[in-house]
């Protein structure tokens, strides 16, 4: 398999280059840093793969539209060894040293916080994308842009009327400590009292736990009409086998990361069908017509699915940067100006900025029916009912 | 809350991570029984037992079980190539323990960088998983998935027969007595460097065959190794540095400890309790809690 | 070499560096910083672990405790203050730990500072957990600048430290413990208390580095600055750079520093496979690190 896809690369390359014009214009140098190594190396290559696709079928298409011009793509790309301070350090490098013309981001919150600092100093644009944090509210509008619509103070409360409308009266959560599930636990708590669903446990876990046989037992013997477990992707694997294995029967089972990994149905298989999740893009909705391509492109080209949230948004922040650099060319200023009142089509539909925040996309939850990852909630964007 | 404690649920559950966790202290105790080396690469050989497991399975569609031993001798070279590269021209210059750890430990920081990263540049770092004896078996309340119970027969297997092989051959005598004192083993006429080869490869190959069982109900990626580092460390600090039984023993209290202290408190205290409860032992029995008070 | 010339020649090194990054712009400004963060943490690491021979591989805790008070603090307290006190609390929980801690030796003790820097991390997330604070945003931080000042500061302090502790009956002391603990205390070295008190000292300055590097993000988790590659890296460059004078520490974390540059400049995607294989053939070649290297006599 790897062999067929570095043949496939070689095959590309030089067709690419025999099909390249004698006056070829200078590549366009875009430059990004990813948790290769360390904490969060495990959750970075969907976001780092959308990278390489967008590049990939950008350059096949003759190169990237810049006012006009076809440039082709080249990444310069370094490990942040999942430091948030390295990164930043490294984005300055990027700038100032490597002079790219456009700048990726780079994964995760506390990446994208420290990064902010950079693109304002150096007034560089950067669209961003897998940071979901209510923090993200905090930064200096105007350099940087969040197309995600998962966040946590959005997530709660629709959370809470999606478990109501179900009918569900009753709830069991359990809750990593690590910032994102904790976020998400607070909002979520005020909502479900909010909404009269009564909460009936409510367990923290650190995130080195390596069995979970208690706490499911725990839930078990809670017997709630949903069970919400708040996960992060390596604890989402834990707690599915063990809940498999001891049989956790609720009306609907909620997860918060972890289910959109592709390894994650790999593992499963049907056992995690009508598992809820965290996600707002699907390529089962025909109203987004870039949506299925993409999806097929993305299983041609890693022999495995997408993940829901981060290849989703990745590629979708690659989209907007595509389309506002053929509307304004390489100029900071009027790329700026571009990507803050421009409207994108994306993967994931209309795109527009209000501030830092994507003001179309609405927050939403994706349930794994058979084969395909459906979206249930809201009904605006609904693809199949909720099961 | 007694019926829960007094469950064979959970005593299922602490009996596979215990056997797991006692397995991975082995592999670990032998290397440094024998060599005093410092192996922090050892979570590494973990991941890598995990990786060939994975591929195995996904090239071949047979059961990783079936590639145990192929898989251990996977771990087993490695361990070999490392004796002969790395360490077989320090161990031969005769210095005393001290220089010995430290030096092993840079070099192994090393090995484990480079293992990671070559893996990760290989693989890529997207977790992999695979769906293999997923069916739940049930007796009475006791609920088990078929790789569970694989795991856990192979490492009771696998551990019971290196006890035996330790206690009743020849060689095992002499792995013993060189983890007892080394030089006296050289003495009376032990093969050295014959004892360290099959030590580290066999330390190495277990390794290998933990992960391979872990993959079945694990996320397997290139950075997995650090949390079974650590694992291995306490597992064989607790029972004693280079004792084979009091490790084996120490690894199944850990499970005991994982499962148990998280139902009686909470699932939150996990990891205070448990990183507490090493910190007390050493600081109590400062030769390990299960150690037979040898000076070190 | 007289104390005074030592100060001198250090000092000038220092406003070397300084000026040195302000020269090559941004990027170089933060390498500089890291380089003078790893002497500090270094230096301060040696100045217990080089003399007694008590390899503590739980220095993260310092460090993790100093940048935990400064993320607490940052709205409270003005930020030259905080500093100190990250300096202090980190030697406060060492002198706390010590007695218990440091009855322990050999491998067994180096596991034990690993598990309890593991053990104070999971407190911290812990009470984090029951605040409901998993997060913090420190915006408005003093600039790189800034923050390479005080680091350098923290450099030259812990190696003038290290240096003169070195030359004094306190640092005989502790390296007659390390030759051979019982004939220590025949010979009459308090060997308890010099044990606590050099290992308390050898955490303040970790404690207040990890404070001023808290600012260098502007988001702090408890998981990054407590995480173990810090200890690792610590004992990883001393063994590199020999720990028997204040010259070892420097050049371990020199060493490293630039080795890592380098290589991330050569090859970005090959870098860390590099370095690990560097740093396997460095202790193949150079077995008694680089003080050893420039010490041997030639034939």
């Amino acid at each position: 398999m790897i062999r067929r896809q570095l043949f496939g690369i070689a095959l590309g390359t030089a067709l690419a280059t025999l099909a390249m014009p004698v006056w070829a214009e200078d590549p366009v140098k875009i430059g990004y840093t990813m948790a290769r190594t360390g904490l969060f190396a495990e959750a970075a290559p969907s976001q780092e793969n959308a990278y390489a696709l967008w590049q990939e079928q950008v350059n096949a298409a003759g190169g990237l539209d810049v006012n006009g011009v076809k440039r082709m793509i080249e990444f310069v790309s370094y490990d942040d060894e999942s430091d948030p301070a390295k990164s930043a350090q490294l984005y300055e490098r990027l700038i100032t040293s490597d002079k790219v013309d456009l700048l990726l981001a780079p994964w995760g919150t506390p990446h994208h916080l420290n990064v902010a600092g950079v693109a304002e100093r150096y007034g560089f644009p950067i669209v961003g994308n897998t940071a979901a944090s209510v923090a993200i509210r905090e930064v200096q509008p105007g350099n940087i842009w969040f197309p995600t619509s998962a966040i946590p103070d959005k997530i709660g409360p629709e959370l809470a009327a999606m478990l109501a409308e179900a009918g569900v009266g009753s709830v069991s959560i359990i809750a990593n400590v690590l910032p994102f599930s904790q976020e998400n636990l607070a909002f979520l708590t005020a909502a479900l009292k909010a909404a009269n669903i009564e909460i009936k446990m409510s367990e923290n876990y650190p995130p080195d736990i390596s069995d979970m046989t208690p706490l499911i037992t725990q839930m078990k013997s809670a017997g709630a009409d949903a069970v919400l477990a708040l996960t992060y992707p390596a604890d989402a694997f834990l707690y599915m086998g063990q809940a498999r294995e001891l049989g956790l029967k609720a009306d609907l089972q909620f997860m918060l990361i972890g289910p959109t990994i592709d390894a994650f149905n790999k593992a499963f298989g049907p056992a995690a069908d009508g598992v809820v999740t965290l996600a707002h893009w699907s390529p089962a909705q025909s109203d987004w017509p870039r949506a299925k391509p993409f999806f097929d492109a993305y299983v041609a080209k890693f022999n495995q699915e997408p993940d829901y949230l981060d290849s989703a948004l990745a590629y979708m922040s690659a989209e907007i940067l595509t389309q506002a650099v053929a509307k304004a060319g390489l100029n900071k200023d009027a790329l700026r100006q571009a990507i803050a009142s421009g409207s994108f089509d994306t993967i994931n539909g209309e795109v527009r900025f209000e501030g830092v925040q994507n003001s179309v996309t609405p927050t939403a939850f994706v349930q794994r029916q058979g084969d395909v990852t459906e979206l249930v909630w809201p009904k605006s964007i609904a693809t199949a009912p909720l099961q | 809350m007694l019926d829960i404690i007094l469950s064979p649920q959970l005593f299922f559950a602490a009996a596979v991570l215990g056997s797991l966790y006692a397995l991975i202290g082995l592999g670990l105790n032998l290397v440094y029984g024998t060599m005093r080396l410092l192996n922090i690469a050892h979570g590494d050989i973990v991941m890598l037992g995990a990786f060939s497991a994975f591929w195995w399975f996904t090239l071949t569609g047979f059961s990783p079980l079936l590639a145990l031993p192929l898989i251990a001798a996977l771990g087993a070279l490695i361990g070999l190539g490392l004796y002969i590269l790395l360490f077989r021209r320090q161990l031969a210059q005769g210095l005393d323990p001290v220089a010995i750890e430290a030096r092993s430990l840079l070099l192994f920081f090393g090995v484990s960088v480079v293992i990671q990263n070559v893996t990760a540049l290989l693989f890529t770092a997207t977790p992999r998983a695979y769906r293999h004896l997923d069916e739940v078996f049930r007796i009475g309340d006791l609920a088990m998935t078929g790789n569970r119970i694989a795991a856990l027969a192979c490492s009771v297997v696998l551990l019971t027969a290196m006890l035996v092989f330790l206690k009743k051959t020849l060689f095992g005598v002499e792995v013993r007595a060189l983890i007892q004192h080394r030089e006296a083993a050289r003495i009376v006429g032990i093969n050295v460097e014959k004892v360290q080869i099959v030590a580290i490869s066999m330390g190495f190959g277990v390794t290998a065959i933990a992960g391979a069982l872990l993959s079945m109900t694990e996320l397997t990626t290139p950075f997995m190794g650090f949390r079974f580092t650590i694992a291995s460390f306490v597992v064989i600090i607790l029972g004693g540095l280079g004792n084979i039984k009091g490790g084996i023993m120490a690894g199944f209290l850990l499970g005991l400890l994982e499962i148990y202290a998280v139902t009686i408190f909470s699932a939150e205290a996990r990891s205070i309790l448990i990183y507490g409860c090493f910190v007390l032992a050493i600081v109590l029995r400062p030769q390990g809690l299960l150690g037979i008070g040898k000076k070190v | 070499m007289k104390t005074a010339t030592v100060i001198i020649a250090i000092s000038a090194a220092a406003s070397a560096l300084y000026f040195l990054g302000l020269w090559a712009g941004p990027y170089w400004q933060i390498v500089v910083l890291n380089l003078a963060m790893w002497i500090a943490l270094t230096q301060s690491w040696s100045l217990f672990s080089g003399l007694t021979g008590y390899i503590s591989l739980g220095h993260a805790v310092a460090y993790g405790l100093g940048a935990y008070v400064m993320a607490s603090l940052f709205r409270e307290w003005p930020i030259w203050l905080i500093i100190p006190a990250g300096g202090v609390v980190a030697g406060l929980f060492a002198l706390i730990v010590a007695l218990p801690v440091l009855r322990v030796r050999g491998p067994y003790f180096v596991i034990l500072t690993f598990g309890l820097a593991e053990l104070v991390k999971f407190v911290l997330l812990a009470v984090d957990t029951a605040l409901g604070q998993s997060s913090r945003l420190l915006f408005g931080a003093p600039n790189t600048q800034t923050l390479l000042l005080w680091m350098l500061a923290l450099a030259v302090a812990a190696t003038l430290l290290r240096h003169q502790i070195g030359l004094s009956r306190f640092g005989r002391g502790l390296i007659a413990i390390r030759e051979d603990e019982t004939a220590a205390e025949t010979i009459g070295v308090p060997i308890t208390r010099y044990k606590v008190a050099a290992f308390a000292l050898s955490t303040v300055i970790p404690g207040m580095v990890g404070a001023i590097m808290a600012l260098r993000s502007t988001y702090f988790e408890v998981l990054q600055v407590f995480s173990p590659t810090i200890s690792f890296t610590i004992v990883t460059m001393v063994i590199i750079g020999g720990s028997g004078d204040a010259r070892g520490p420097v050049m371990g974390a020199l060493f490293l520093v630039a080795l890592a540059e380098i290589l991330r400049g050569l090859s970005p995607k090959f870098y860390l496979i590099f370095l690990g294989l560097s740093l396997v053939l460095f202790v193949i070649f150079s077995p008694n690190g680089l003080t050893g290297l420039l010490e041997r006599k030639p034939r």
